[in-house]
């Protein structure tokens, strides 16, 4: 699956959302992505990309947008 | 207490107390009597008619209250974690409670022996199952996943640091 679909259906699958909401979805935009809901998050990104994230992109993880730059330093381009 | 290989501890009520916060008359677990650090954990409850619960459920049937129940087998599972020293007297919040079976009525004069596994701990989240008997019978058990505030809300971003919107 190419990375835009992981990363995309880590988010879909996690708040319940449509794709098309992605693109300005900022931390707490949707009643999901609340703090349990970033945890989750995170959880299915992890596991989607084998990576572990650092404590400190955890918390810069604030956007939909954001996330794909925190990606990067892990060798998932999006 | 612990044992000769550094691994398994065990704790009574005041013991108990150091770690977690519930108290009278929400405490609802009395002696751990077995716990692995990050592992598992076992520990016992003991129920007398002077529990303050017995009188009205019910004045002429007394039995555990199934919510009761759920504490006894949630507060023996958060002493998996509770009992290392970098979480001990930390608060815990339930996140989510799932499969709760009940297949036996407690009684007064009845001790209920709890089991839990902590099958996951990351980033202040607990994931864990718990099941309990009495005399060597199944009585209740649960999924649960709990979180710790105080280390949780160290992950949120911008700096959004309560737990606002999850857990109790």
């Amino acid at each position: 699956m190419p990375n835009i679909d992981k990363y995309n259906k880590a988010f879909t699958e996690t708040f319940m959302i449509d794709e098309s909401k992605l693109p300005e979805l900022k931390y707490q935009d949707v009643s999901g992505w609340d703090s349990i809901g970033h945890m989750q998050l995170m959880s299915s990104l992890e596991e989607a990309f084998d990576i572990e994230l650092d404590i400190d992109d955890i918390i810069d993880f604030s956007s939909y947008e954001k996330g794909k730059e925190i990606l990067k330093k892990y060798g998932a381009e999006i | 207490m612990m044992d000769e290989n550094g691994e398994t501890l065990s704790f009574n009520l005041m013991g108990i107390q150091e770690c977690q916060r519930n108290r009278y008359p929400l405490l609802f677990v009395d002696q751990i009597t077995e716990a692995i650090p990050g592992k598992s954990v076992r520990g016992i409850k003991c129920f007398s008619y002077n529990e303050w619960f017995f009188p009205a459920h019910f004045d002429d049937e007394p039995n555990v209250p199934g919510f009761i129940q759920i504490e006894c087998l949630v507060q023996t599972f958060i002493m998996s974690f509770l009992c290392m020293e970098e979480y001990k007297g930390k608060k815990t919040n339930f996140i989510s409670i799932n499969n709760v079976k009940f297949k036996r009525k407690i009684v007064p004069g009845e001790t209920l022996d709890v089991e839990a596994t902590l099958d996951s701990l990351k980033r202040g989240i607990a994931k864990g199952h718990a099941e309990s008997f009495v005399n060597g019978e199944p009585a209740c058990s649960a999924e649960f996943v709990v979180t710790i505030p105080d280390v949780f809300s160290r992950f949120m971003p911008n700096n959004t640091s309560q737990v606002k919107d999850g857990g109790r």
